[in-house]
């Protein structure tokens, strides 16, 4: 793998206004800096209207800034020449499931979007080929992709951009119109897809999904309120609470612990280390099959 | 589901279902399928003789047994648009004689007249659309959608070179026929809102007035598809679509020897029809049948 001396996606000073110019403009984005290097796994979280789908939008060109500037590797999103290379290099899934597909055949659906690059042909059915064994579809290739479950679907939506072989997937509240397995297959996915390598940013409400990643960026009011690993972003409950905003169900079960148990930790983000912490007071170690929180079924 | 009787016109139209009985006929090239239904459109139109278009609508009826289409259900997609047909026979039956000169009047009452020709204009009106609507329905019922846009792209991709938009204009079709579900299906949850606030959508006693009550619907249900239309595009622009210009293809259709035989099967049938209209075949019959009688 080739070391990133420079960053997939810079953001810098960006702004962004809707409606800019008229009379009643509506400032989404209000001056937002951020880095993410090749490889990471993000996760960005904020109250509805924070601006999260804006900035998403901003990552591969879908917006282009009011003001500062967005680099994907070494274009400015501002540079239309390279539209294609920025596109194909970050690629998006949406929250609607219905509204992102194209084709009504589902392996047809994937190639649309190699299609446009005008890969050649061969290529072609590999890379559907790889995107529909990714998201476990290849059964269902040749199904009416309206026919799909909405789990179906955005999977499919997943393969779809993955076919573009992008080096960062961006999704937009993907999972919020799932069913919780639904969400579970997603969240996997998503697991297995960065184990490979894959630069994930994911703008989610579900905490449990904040948790997986390794940076959670936290908006509030079009600026970045707080940032770092999900352990330094969900200790701190009463920012998080004034942003309208909650920590994960076991943190916040853990801080209720401590308020009656003494040292307590309350610095858990899922259940299994909930359940370790547990355990751990009552004095007997808990015998845990391998990964039970990415493993759920 | 009650509420789904307001869609019963709809229901009743069968233009537009796919039946998959795996017949030979579906399995030909959507192309050949789109060039005979062109060719027999055009030549139904242009056809002036009964006889050629019985001929037709013998072929037609010999199709949909061929695509094992069970015949009762072929006729009631018919049947529903009947009413208006035979509404729109008898306007033509009544205007017609303005313009014959040599016709022979059979009946005359103030304005009104009936001749000869303006009953046989009447059963050929008939007989057109029934041959239409039928022929029509054999396509849908044979063809997928995914089969009709990949047969329009390819069919009009050697004129891509003129500057016709080929790709958009099987895209445009295929997002149309994808979205129709997808609209009914939104246009269902926005009455079942509308009526638990106490809207009613209930039988009311005309077509009119049950149009009327759907009016409401409209606006909302405008505004919701401008949405998915935003939602489609802003997704197709995120993977990389930028028009037709240097697209590759997945799926290429292939020709095969049936195509070629139904092709020539077609066009020698069109040929005959054309050759019956142009020599006046149906008022040789006229005179023969009128001799012998
Ligand atoms: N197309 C638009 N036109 C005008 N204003 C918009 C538009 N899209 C978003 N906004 C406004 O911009 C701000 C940020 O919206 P954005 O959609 O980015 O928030 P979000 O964090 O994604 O919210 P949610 O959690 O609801 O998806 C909001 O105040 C919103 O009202
Ligand atoms: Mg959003």
């Amino acid at each position: 793998m080739i070391r990133a001396e420079e960053p997939l996606i810079r953001v810098e000073g960006l702004h962004y206004t809707y409606q800019a110019g008229t009379p009643k403009p509506i400032p989404a984005l209000r001056g937002i800096d951020l880095t993410v290097q090749a490889g990471e796994y993000v996760a960005v979280i904020g109250a509805n209207g924070s601006g999260k789908s804006t900035l998403l939008r901003h990552f591969n060109a879908l917006l282009l800034p009011t003001a500062g500037n967005v680099w994907v590797t070494k274009w400015n999103t501002r540079d239309t020449v390279h539209l294609r290379d920025i596109r194909s290099t970050v690629t998006m899934v949406f929250q609607v499931p219905d509204d992102q597909i194209v084709a009504s055949v589902v392996e047809e659906d994937v190639a649309f979007g190699p299609e446009n690059l005008g890969v050649p042909e061969d290529e072609l059915h590999q890379r559907v080929d790889w995107a529909l064994a990714a998201v476990g579809l290849t059964e269902l290739r040749h199904r009416a992709s309206r026919l799909l479950s909405s789990g179906q679907k955005q999977r499919l939506a997943i393969a779809a951009a993955l076919a573009m072989q992008p080096r960062c997937l961006v999704l937009d509240e993907a999972t919020a119109m799932l069913d919780p397995a639904g969400q579970t297959q997603v969240r996997k996915i998503l697991h297995q897809l960065h184990q490979d390598g894959m630069t994930i940013i994911s703008a989610t409400h579900n905490m449990a999904e904040a948790v997986q990643a390794q940076r959670v960026v936290v908006l509030s009011e079009g600026r970045i309120a707080i940032q770092g690993d999900p352990r330094f972003v969900f200790a701190q409950e009463e920012t998080l609470h004034a942003l309208q905003l909650d920590v994960p169900y076991p943190t916040r079960m853990a801080r209720m612990l401590a308020t009656v148990i003494r040292d307590f930790p309350t610095d858990v983000l899922t259940v299994t280390e909930l359940a370790e912490a547990i355990s751990m007071h009552l004095g007997q170690p808990l015998e845990l099959r391998p990964k039970p929180t990415t493993g759920v079924r | 589901m009650s509420r789904r009787t307001e869609f019963e016109f709809l229901g009743r139209v069968t233009i537009g279902q796919y039946l998959p009985t795996g017949s030979a006929l579906h399995r030909l090239d959507p192309r050949t399928k789109l060039l005979v239904c062109l060719l027999l459109i055009a030549v139904v139109v242009a056809s002036q003789s009964l006889l050629g278009i019985m001929l037709l609508l013998g072929a037609v009826l010999i199709g949909l047994a061929l695509a094992r289409i069970p015949l009762s259900f072929a006729l009631s997609g018919l049947r529903a648009m009947l009413p208006y047909l035979l509404l729109l026979a008898l306007l033509q039956t009544f205007a017609i004689p303005q313009y014959a000169a040599n016709a022979t009047v059979l009946w005359r009452w103030a304005m009104l007249t009936i001749t000869d020709r303006s009953i046989l204009a009447g059963i050929l009106l008939i007989a057109r659309f029934s041959v239409m609507v039928l022929g029509l329905s054999l396509f849908s019922f044979s063809t997928t959608t995914t089969e009709l846009t990949h047969g329009i792209e390819h069919l009009l991709r050697p004129w891509q070179k003129l500057g016709l938009p080929a790709h958009e204009l099987a895209l445009t079709v295929n997002i149309a026929l994808r979205f129709v579900p997808i609209i009914a299906e939104e246009a269902e949850r926005l009455m079942k809102a509308q009526a638990s606030r106490g809207a009613d959508f209930g039988q009311g006693r005309n077509f009119i007035q049950r149009t009327r009550k759907l009016l409401p619907l409209l606006v909302p249900l405008f505004l919701v598809s401008l949405h998915r239309a935003d939602n489609l595009i802003e997704a197709m622009e995120a993977r990389c679509y930028l028009g037709g210009k240097g697209r590759t293809h997945l799926i290429h259709l292939q020709a095969h020897a049936a195509d070629y035989l139904a092709l020539a099967a077609a066009f020698a049938l069109m040929a005959l029809v054309i050759g019956l209209s142009t020599a006046n075949a149906d008022q040789l019959l006229w005179r023969l049948l009128s001799t012998y009688l």
